[in-house]
């Protein structure tokens, strides 16, 4: 009775508190005040300067000079989702850089929480940073009043840099439902020529040990992969050390379970959309497919289950978890696996420290295919990708949004960009006859060292930035993209691999086509990693991951596929796949009208 | 020899009536506890007021008492979900078993260490036991997959003492988790839940103890006769309280140790808000009122046998 | 327990028992310590070598580097104050708190006994989730303050319970003496019924310290953008919570980055998390490992 009591009390004190406006005093003012002034000539400029290297030149040139005394200088504060190294006060470049541009970033990086619960905590407390990357919390900032618009700056020649970044109709994507745009995405956009060497995505990798010993075969499908694979196995068991071969294995854990599952896409040819296919042959309009269910799938699952009963797969790939996994890995021990590069990429330093480098334990991508010479393949993605879905923000939390959206646009400025990846001329690169950038060891030494990253180097690495080549078109915007740095860091055996086939970077042995751009709705996976359960969709999207989780470990381990496939596919088929695909389709039409 | 009974003071009822003289002789109390009220309310109650978001469409912009009603909806969603009985079966299963190993073997290891006579030796081993409450769930689970692997220590063990002949795979057969998480929780929890015990079982009057060693008593009637009854109504309400916990069986371990094959027998229901109430607040909402739910009738059930039994109950 | 004054002889059980019990215990101890010294091995471990996974208790290539990169954590000295300050500030008043609350309930004539005691049981079960709880902070003005770390948690039922429960046990008569003396109701709890109760008081402290110590949640979600307020286990905590992120999709960045702390650092981030607050334990491992007589306090 008593506790009714004072539930009734504190619900009405709470009442006298109210509900709660997230941050909404400042956001209509500062957009106003961007759109002060330049109207008339924004629109011209603005039409313009999509992203071509040669055009925009001079307004970048235009732009510097200036350098900001020390009372000058504003401090603001950057909030990103996602673990990552801090940078010392006082660190060189970053003086370099508020120097040049007026303003020092404090990134904070929280890895501790999704982010989506992270900014409700945020907007609940109303504390926010003056620049946020909002990750799958974007939305919600914008929804909650939270974020300042792009629209006006990017009218505005003043920024013409941020306004480059995409082409008119790729900003499109990025507006949301209220009309206005609160956010670009900085990471994959490349300006010019493409340079990129590395192939940092997924793939069925191979030890390049093993594509030696069997003098470099073309390997295009399943089955010759894993005839590959038990064929080494069965020549040398073991590794010079005693160390077991596993010929194949797959990480199942946790949201890295992708090793295992979204195959059957890239088999059939499709590039990554995430989620689900668009076909495009033998329709009348794009159309959504999912890629769980087709022939390819259940055949990429027989696959495994066959050389899973065959002791080719290893035997206790659904109960590792990410250490056990790397730790096998690293080991040398593992011939292949289907993963994303930069999910294992850290066995590098042991392979080098351990001279597995120089025995060929290093993997080499292969884009494998659904059928023997089917052309269709887009493991290796040769166009931009811009999700869409979130980016930087300026937030209304910011005292002066037109300095936050200068400095932004200083950021892509060549000589500021060449000063946050390339770092100083002289101490951390030096430029040859041609105007080509170099490293010595020394130099790469540094930059490879935590402690004189934390000192010296500031990238920013989560504001603006280009890929692909400078304006100066004959470098590459970042170090790892340029030619000297990549064959310099290359181990005998993989330059011999590169040799025999004649490649001349990692995509290559991909053999994908060369598909410079994707369909302006890519990638769908923007709009799934945003849904929630409070939309049936998404229910139903949860629940598909759910029964994957828990299904594909136990289709291939079967000892009676057929029947467990079955059993799989009415698992499935319960979580109401088709809600999410029709919510999918939905997204995929809207985004065509956009493109029109 | 009343010291361990008076545990029972409780329940010793004293009908008082609400006077002025006893209100007069009690005002210090009253008004501090008036403070404590005023504390729990704002600290504790006034935030259950976010309560209403289970019945809501919750979206922050709108607020907690904004939203779109929706009635019933997401506990409709909750008990409509085929996995989600199976899921209370879990966590209700776990958070059973775990209790009782756990309280068990802390109750034991307490009593086998206040039988030590060394002292250095009895401040040693209780030091190690508490270290592993310190360490994270990754770094457990981690050592108890190698333990448990095909070619690890268990197995290694059972096949060489004969008991098995060919390796089992542990974290392949469902019928192995719950054991496995009780027997994870047990190593990691042991030392920590004896201090408890330990630091109650050195309140019981040596002279006791003395006293039955005079009378011939064995060291068995020793712990029979004085040292349980001396812990009894310190193990009872952390029984009781424990109980209002079986449905918080975690997700940490049961995260990290169960993957894929071993989903039908290891999400808990804090999995399933982990999984489902990401920025569904009104999901998670109404999940926790469905716990408070069951924490509170399971509370109530027991501290009424505890009261029937005349043990110390919670109030 | 009573050395010395065993004035009947060992029987054969006796015996049996203890060489039973030390053999047990000794395990017990091998069993416990053995993820413990492995963490510890693998802290000292080189990176290349952690990754493989099979150190056993014995670290290879040993190495410095993984305390060094703690250590040298941006944060790890502003974070250990602010640690420190509220694990003694917080345990402190938290203990306080807490045994004049668990005073006034254990008394037998208390007038609201049982009802402030279901009010307190209450909130042990119940609670309105985190957003609540963000917004009540906002509006007390605790957000972006040390104090958001000591006023929250000040009184906690658990501890509240197992005071309460110490303090019924405690025989009637000092107090009945004490009271027929004209000593008044703070007069008992501060000398009579306080210092019968340092074995629950030290292990109620422990309980509360270690939850300070431990605590990086509250740093996270009240003091995420103060750089100042920050707390070492928040610190920590960062290095260790890259690896159980448990969505992928969290950032802009299509994916492109691993940024999973090596096994070793995490060893390292362990061990510096457990090692100051083991030190206290000896400190208040003496209140209930050797006994305290009741009837040796006298006032």
């Amino acid at each position: 009775m008593k506790s009714k009591k004072i539930f009734a009390v504190a619900l009405a004190c709470m009442m006298t508190v109210g509900s709660f406006a997230g941050c909404k005093k400042k956001s209509d003012s500062s957009s106003t005040t961007a759109s002060s002034g330049s109207d008339t000539t924004a629109s011209q400029t603005a039409s313009d300067s999509a992203a071509d290297p040669t055009e925009t030149e001079g307004s970048t040139a235009a732009t510097e000079a200036s350098t900001y005394g020390a009372d000058e200088i504003s401090d603001y504060t950057f909030l990103a989702f996602m673990a990552n190294k801090e940078i010392n006060d006082g660190n060189d470049i970053q003086e370099e850089l508020a120097k040049r541009t007026g303003v020092r970033i404090k990134e904070t990086w929280n890895a501790n929480q999704d982010a989506a619960e992270a900014v409700g905590t945020m907007i609940a407390s109303g504390d926010l940073p003056d620049f946020i990357d909002g990750g799958n919390g974007c939305k919600m900032l914008a929804e909650n009043d939270c974020l300042v618009a792009w629209d006006d700056y990017l009218k505005d020649p003043a920024y013409a840099n941020l306004k480059e970044m995409f082409s008119d109709k790729q900003w499109e994507l990025f507006r949301q439902a209220d009309g206005h745009i609160y956010w670009a995405n900085v990471f994959g956009k490349t300006y010019g020529e493409p340079k990129t060497r590395t192939h940092n995505d997924e793939a069925f990798w191979v030890q390049v040990r093993v594509l030696e010993d069997a003098n470099y075969p073309v390997i295009e499908t399943l089955d010759e992969y894993f005839a590959l694979l038990e064929n080494y196995a069965k020549k040398y068991p073991k590794n010079e050390d005693g160390t077991e071969v596993i010929p194949y294995t797959a990480l199942c854990e946790g949201w890295r379970y992708f090793c295992i599952e979204n195959a059957p896409e890239f088999l059939d040819g499709y590039p990554n959309d995430g989620s689900v296919i668009v076909q495009l042959e033998g329709v009348d309009k794009p159309t959504i497919v999912d890629y769980n269910t087709t022939p390819t799938a259940k055949m990429y699952f027989k696959k495994l289950n066959e050389v899973y009963n065959a002791g080719i797969m290893d035997p206790e790939f659904a109960t590792m978890d990410y250490d056990g996994y790397i730790a096998k890995l690293a080991s040398g021990a593992v011939l292949g696996m289907c993963d994303q590069n930069w999910d294992f990429a850290q066995i590098n330093n042991t392979f080098i420290e351990k001279g597995f480098d120089k025995k060929g334990y290093n993997y080499v991508p292969l884009g494998l295919v659904a059928q023997k010479g089917q052309t269709k393949n887009q493991w290796h993605a040769y166009a931009d990708v811009p999700n869409v879905s979130s980016g930087i923000c300026v937030t209304t939390k910011c005292d002066d949004p037109d300095k936050a959206f200068k400095f932004l646009n200083t950021c892509l400025d060549q000589d500021i960009h060449d000063l946050r990846f390339w770092g100083i001329e002289g101490t951390d690169y030096l430029v040859d006859d041609n105007g080509l950038y170099y490293r010595t060891e020394e130099m790469r030494q540094n930059w490879q060292s935590d402690a004189y990253l934390a000192k010296h180097v500031c990238t920013y690495s989560y504001f603006p930035q280009w890929g692909g080549t400078s304006r100066d078109g004959k470098n590459a915007m970042k170090p790892g993209d340029q030619e000297s740095e990549f064959f310099a860091t290359l181990s005998d055996p993989l330059k011999k691999a590169f040799d025999a086939y004649g490649y001349t970077a990692y995509g290559d042995f991909l053999r994908s086509e060369h598909i410079t751009e994707l369909g302006f709705w890519y990638p769908m996976y923007s709009h799934s990693n945003d849904m929630d359960t409070t939309t049936d969709y998404g229910m139903a999207w949860a629940r598909m991951g759910d029964c994957k989780h828990e299904w594909l470990p136990k289709v291939v381990i079967s000892k009676d596929f057929e029947s467990d496939w079955e059993k799989y596919q009415k698992a499935y088929k319960d979580c109401k796949p088709e809600v999410f695909l029709e919510e999918m389709q939905k997204e995929l039409d809207r985004r065509i009208e956009l493109s029109k | 020899m009343k010291v361990a009974n008076n545990g029972g003071a409780g329940s010793v009822v004293l009908k008082k009536r609400i006077t002025k003289t006893e209100l007069r002789r009690q005002s210090v109390l009253l008004i501090i506890a008036g403070l404590y009220v005023i504390y729990g309310i704002v600290f504790y109650y006034l935030p259950l007021a976010g309560w209403t978001m289970a019945f809501e469409n919750f979206k922050l912009k709108d607020g907690i008492f904004g939203s779109e009603k929706v009635g019933f909806k997401w506990f409709k969603t909750l008990f409509e979900d085929k996995t989600f009985l199976r899921i209370i079966r879990n966590t209700l299963a776990m958070g059973v078993i775990n209790l009782i190993s756990t309280t068990v073997t802390a109750i034991g290891f307490a009593i086998l260490l206040s039988e030590v006579r060394n002292v250095m030796g009895k401040k040693i081993v209780q030091t190690i036991s508490y270290l592993p409450h310190f360490l994270s769930w990754i770094v457990v689970t981690s050592i108890v997959k190698d333990a448990f692997a095909t070619k690890g220590m268990i197995n290694e063990l059972l096949t060489s003492l004969g008991i098995i002949k060919t390796p089992i795979s542990f974290f392949m057969h469902t019928q192995y988790f719950w054991p496995i998480v009780a027997i994870s929780n047990v190593w990691k929890e042991t030392g920590w839940n004896a201090i408890i015990y330990l630091a109650t079982i050195t309140a019981i009057d040596p002279s006791l103890y003395e006293a039955a060693a005079m009378d011939g008593a064995g060291r068995w009637q020793r712990i029979k006769h004085i040292t349980i009854p001396g812990i009894r109504s310190t193990i009872i309400i952390l029984l009781i309280m424990n109980i209002g916990n079986v449905i918080n069986a975690g997700f940490e371990v049961q995260y990290l140790l169960g993957l894929g094959v071993l989903k039908p027998v290891s999400e808990t229901i804090d999995i399933y808000v982990l999984n489902y109430g990401m920025k569904n607040y009104s999901l998670g909402t109404a999940a926790g009122i469905f716990k408070t739910f069951v924490s509170m009738t399971l509370i109530l059930l027991f501290n009424f046998i505890a009261k029937k039994t005349g043990d110390e109950r919670l109030f | 327990m009573f050395k010395g004054k065993t004035k009947h002889k060992m029987s054969r059980w006796d015996w049996a028992f203890v060489i039973c019990n030390t053999i047990f215990l000794i395990l017990f101890c091998i069993v416990t310590l053995y993820p413990v010294l492995n963490t510890l091995a693998y802290s000292f471990t080189d990176s290349s070598e952690a990754i493989l996974k099979n150190i056993h208790l014995i670290p290879r290539k040993p190495t410095l580097a993984a305390y060094k990169q703690v250590f040298e954590m941006k944060g790890f000295q502003r974070g250990l104050i602010i640690t420190v300050s509220r694990t003694v500030l917080g345990s402190f008043l938290s203990l306080f708190a807490n045994a004049l609350l668990a005073f006034i309930v254990s008394r037998k004539n208390f007038l609201f006994k049982k009802s402030l005691s279901l009010f307190w049981v209450i909130t042990m079960y119940a609670s309105g989730g985190l957003i609540p709880s963000v917004i009540l902070m906002r509006y007390l003005h605790l957000t972006g303050t040390f104090w958001v770390y000591i006023f929250p948690g000040l009184v906690s039922a658990f501890n509240l319970l197992v005071l309460r429960t110490y303090m019924n046990s405690l025989p009637d008569s000092y107090e009945e003496s004490a009271q027929l003396d004209g000593a008044g109701h703070l007069t008992v709890f501060t000398r009579i019924i306080s210092p019968l109760c340092k074995p629950v008081y030290a292990t109620v402290f422990l309980f509360v310290a270690v939850g300070h110590w431990n605590s990086w949640f509250d740093a996270m979600v009240y003091n995420r953008l103060k750089e100042k307020n920050t707390t070492l286990q928040y610190e920590l905590q960062k290095l260790l919570s890259s690896l159980t992120q448990l969505n992928p999709t969290t950032t802009s960045e299509g994916k492109t980055e691993n940024m999973t702390t090596e096994i070793q650092v995490r060893a390292a981030a362990t061990i510096a998390t457990m090692l100051p607050i083991i030190c206290l334990y000896p400190f208040l491992q003496r209140y209930f490992v050797t006994g305290l007589t009741i009837g040796g306090v006298k006032e």
